[in-house]
């Protein structure tokens, strides 16, 4: 140790001296430095153990004393009782709690300063050697899952993070290797003085000089963890929980979790829909890049054999669905769903599922809206009826605005004499679209101008796409139906009791004289 | 007991063979083509249900007229799209020589129909009806209610007779597992390939799916502990369209059908080749896409030993699961044509 005994005795003495402590309370210096590690600058971390059954707060009191800083935190004989039982009676090792092994470590390597029987008393309650083997079978899990996870990326072709994985599978294997030799001291940062102290086997110089992914997979191996080798084809592919493909038109989205929308790009599509569950990772074939994406994102999950890989480092939270900032494309919407920026693509979309549903809808509803409108006014002014023509001009404009506001994203719309105003909802300032929507709706304006107008603010495809042939119309009515599929699964209302009626007549046209 | 089986190489006669077996009982397999079943120790008998005496020589009907105890008549044609009169041979006519054999050996007779002789009324589908002027769906199901008209009348003669009516017979309960991938397979299979892109259905529509091993175990139930004169349905979990939709969703190669209001649908506006697909196969369950039938079970909730399986999308998800793991959906394969080549036969 770094400290001498008297050292020791001196440090407990002013510790003791400062706090309120029982008479007959054990005293155990543990951790780092009752190990033999640490250095001048370590922490005294001193446990002060009360014989009693009741809990004790485990909040450390922290003091200065010569110079150094000095933790001692309390527990009670039962505390400590209970938590050596559990970790002895485990069945499943992988399940211990980190800071539950950490408790029971500290005390089991820890110096005795005051009551040396009392502490033995309690150490009985589990035998180190069994306690060393638990560590080794808990730090074994972790290697496993950190070494397949490497075979995972590296089979995708993501090499470096590979390599990254694979050292920190070697690091676990090697305390897990270090545990079944009597070093069981949890946190990672004194691995390379127990390593020193295990020098004698060659190993331990393996360990030091290993460096390629290969290499520390096959010494992980060596150093005793089963069940991780370099053999990818064990690596399928599995469906993870609510993760749904939506086509909508031509385009592929994606719902992680009822809650994020993802838009795919033609590439990842295409990716994407080679993906069959229970497959080998290995025989999709396809783009490692794209596959990587997935699997970061959460959209795939891989197992090994059928075995989940969890891979984590300890005492950090466990490696998760990772959610990228999400695409800021402007417009967001078009009547056939989001816009990926580039052909690979897995785009998040800035806009919740079910509000990016509802906007998509009320976007599909404004566009029949307007096609409605336009049919009427055409009829309307063929007969010379000016009162119904304005009408029908003030519904075509009342569409224009909501599929306008729509493909960016607002939602719900404002009521339909608020629309006009409701244009500040845009990150851009639309002057020429209100002023022409208010000479339309005050018997002026063009509205062929408007509609140019509108088409040209929301990105020309969302906008509205029915204008242009009956097969435009045929389409629009389709994709109505294609989103009806995703509102339904989002358990989402349509916006509008109209749009509803439209699509349970089948999609046939509102106004047109002949059916299509 | 001595038990025949008709149908014993069947979906569900294979099953329950193998559950009487390991009853203990004594179980004769009448069977039409095939001539061994897997894992089962059933004396197998050849023989067709379509001929008088099901076409056995005089020694075997006058064996099995002295020998059996109890006939399990599950021989049946369940695929769609066949002519109008080999339904009628098979299932209705079929039946009409299995009461025959039944009065000769004095037997009671489990007869397994199906729910869907209610036809396309909906609602709540009670197991004590029968005869509602309902209109059927297709041949099979009207060849079935005319089977059971003919086992009621059978049943007023004083023979000893139990309807068991499953609904959609689909793979085992734990592991999806099923011996014949035919019926919603098919429609599984032709819409998740997107073969046929848009059905004239409704979202709350919804079909009864039950896994064979319960049909089977309700089955090897009502022969313990007899149920005569009864009718019970076989159900398991209703699955709607919206499930239908939402489960074909989480399978990232698959296609999910558009639902068009029935009264717009036409099949005229498809392509030439998802036309085909439509006409030829997917139209032979069109009612099923907008029929919102629920099957009480009362009175089979009194006979049966296991749980009823409650969750239907989750059935659905194994059930497709195990079609994945064993390539018959996932990827485009031959089954489509060959399947599309083999209606009408």
């Amino acid at each position: 140790m770094i400290l001498s005994e008297a050292q020791i005795e001196s440090l407990a003495e002013q510790t003791l001296a400062r706090i309120d402590a029982p008479a007959d309370a054990a005293l155990l210096l543990e951790g780092s430095i009752a190990e033999g590690f640490g250095n001048s600058r370590s922490d005294i971390d001193f446990l002060l153990i009360a014989d009693q059954d009741a809990d004790m707060p485990t909040m450390p009191t922290i003091f200065f004393i010569d110079g150094r800083r000095v933790e001692i935190r309390t527990r009670s004989v039962g505390q400590i009782s209970r938590h050596l039982l559990e970790v002895g009676r485990a069945k499943t090792i992988a399940r211990l709690d980190e800071h539950l092994l950490n408790r029971c470590q500290r005390f089991l390597r820890g110096y005795p300063v005051r009551r040396p029987d009392l502490i033995e008393k309690v150490r009985e309650n589990v035998a180190y050697d069994h306690f060393a083997a638990v560590m080794t079978k808990w730090w074994a899990e972790y290697a496993r899952h950190s070494v397949r996870h490497a075979v995972m990326l590296d089979a995708l072709g993501q090499h470096d993070q590979a390599a990254v994985w694979a050292r920190a599978g070697l690091q676990q294997a090697a305390k897990s290797w270090a545990a079944r030799n009597g070093e069981t001291y949890l946190e990672p940062k004194w691995l390379s003085l127990q390593l020193d102290r295990l020098a004698a086997d060659p190993l331990v110089a393996r360990y030091w000089q290993t460096d390629t992914t290969a290499d520390c997979i096959r010494l992980v191996a060596d150093l005793g963890v089963t069940g991780c080798a370099d053999t990818p084809d064990r690596l399928v592919v599995e469906r993870p929980r609510e993760v749904t493909t939506w086509q909508i038109g031509d385009r592929v989205h994606l719902v992680r979790d009822r809650q994020d929308v993802f838009v795919l790009g033609a590439e990842a599509a295409r990716t994407w829909r080679r993906i069959i569950w229970g497959r080998p990772l290995t025989t999709l074939g396809g783009d490692g890049d794209l596959l990587a994406t997935f699997v970061r994102y959460g959209l795939i999950r891989v197992s090994w054999k059928g075995a989940a890989i969890a891979p984590r480092l300890p005492l950090a939270a466990p490696l998760g669905s990772v959610t990228p900032a999400p695409a800021m494309t402007q417009p967001i919407l078009s009547i056939g769903g989001a816009n990926p920026r580039h052909p690979r693509a897995v785009d998040l979309l800035p806009l919740p599922a079910k509000r990016f549903a509802a906007a998509a809808m009320a976007l599909v509803w404004g566009n029949i809206m307007v096609e409605n409108a336009v049919e009427d006014l055409r009829g309307a002014l063929d007969r010379e009826q000016w009162r119904v023509a304005a009408l029908a001009t003030t519904r075509a404009v009342n569409g224009g605005l909501r599929a306008l506001l729509c493909s960016y994203g607002v939602s719900p719309l404002p009521s339909d004499p608020e629309l006009i105003a409701g244009l500040d909802l845009l990150p851009d300032p639309q002057p020429r679209i209100a002023q022409l929507a208010h000479q339309l709706t005050s018997g002026g304006g063009d509205l062929a101008e408007f509609i140019a107008a509108v088409r040209a603010a929301a990105g020309g495809e969302a906008f509205p796409s029915s204008f242009d042939s009956a097969d435009g119309w045929q389409h629009t009515l389709d994709i109505g139906y294609d989103w009806l599929r995703l509102g339904a699964y989002l358990d989402q209302q349509l916006p509008l009791d109209e749009a509803q009626d439209l699509l349970a007549s089948g999609g046939a046209q509102p106004h047109t004289k002949a059916a299509r | 007991m001595k038990i025949l089986v008709t149908g014993a190489a069947g979906l569900v006669g294979t099953e329950v063979c193998a559950r009487l077996n390991r009853n203990g009982h004594e179980v004769y397999g009448l069977v039409h083509h095939v001539r061994t079943l897997v894992g089962n120790n059933a004396e197998l008998i050849p023989g067709d249900v379509t001929q008088p005496r099901l076409g056995l020589d005089e020694t075997t009907w006058q064996t099995l007229t002295n020998k059996v105890d109890l006939i399990v008549h599950s021989a049946a044609i369940t695929d769609f799209g066949r002519p109008r009169e080999l339904y009628q041979a098979v299932n209705t006519t079929g039946t009409a020589h299995v009461l025959e054999l039944a009065a000769a050996a004095g037997a009671r007779l489990i007869h397994v129909s199906t729910a869907y002789v209610c036809g396309e009324q909906d609602g709540r589908i009670l197991e004590s009806a029968l005869d509602a002027g309902q209109r059927f769906g297709n041949h099979y199901e009207e060849s079935k209610f005319e089977a059971e008209l003919l086992v009621r009348k059978a049943a007023s003669d004083g023979l000893a007779v139990t309807v068991v009516r499953p609904s959609v017979v689909v793979g085992a309960a734990r592991t999806g597992v099923v011996r014949e991938f035919k019926n919603i397979y098919v429609v599984l299979k032709l819409l998740s390939e997107g073969r046929v892109t848009a059905i004239p259905g409704h979202f709350d529509a919804c079909v009864d799916l039950v896994p064979v091993d319960h049909v089977a175990a309700l089955i090897a139930d009502v022969v313990e502990k007899p149920a005569d004169g009864l009718t019970l349905h076989a159900v398991g979990s209703s699955v709607s369209m919206r499930h239908l939709s939402d489960v074909l969703a989480e399978y990232p190669s698959f296609r999910v059908p558009r639902y068009v209001a029935p009264a717009t649908f036409s099949a005229a506006s498809l392509g030439d080749v998802e036309r085909a697909y439509w006409e030829r196969m997917l139209s032979l369950y069109e009612s099923y896409f907008r029929r919102r039938q629920h099957f009480d079970d009362t009175v089979a909730a009194g006979f049966r030993g296991h749980k009823r399986a409650a969750d239907g999308p989750a059935h659905l998800r194994k059930i497709i699961d195990y079609a994945v793991r064993a390539g018959y959906l996932g990827a485009p394969l031959p089954g489509v044509d060959e399947a599309l080549a083999g209606v009408g036969r």
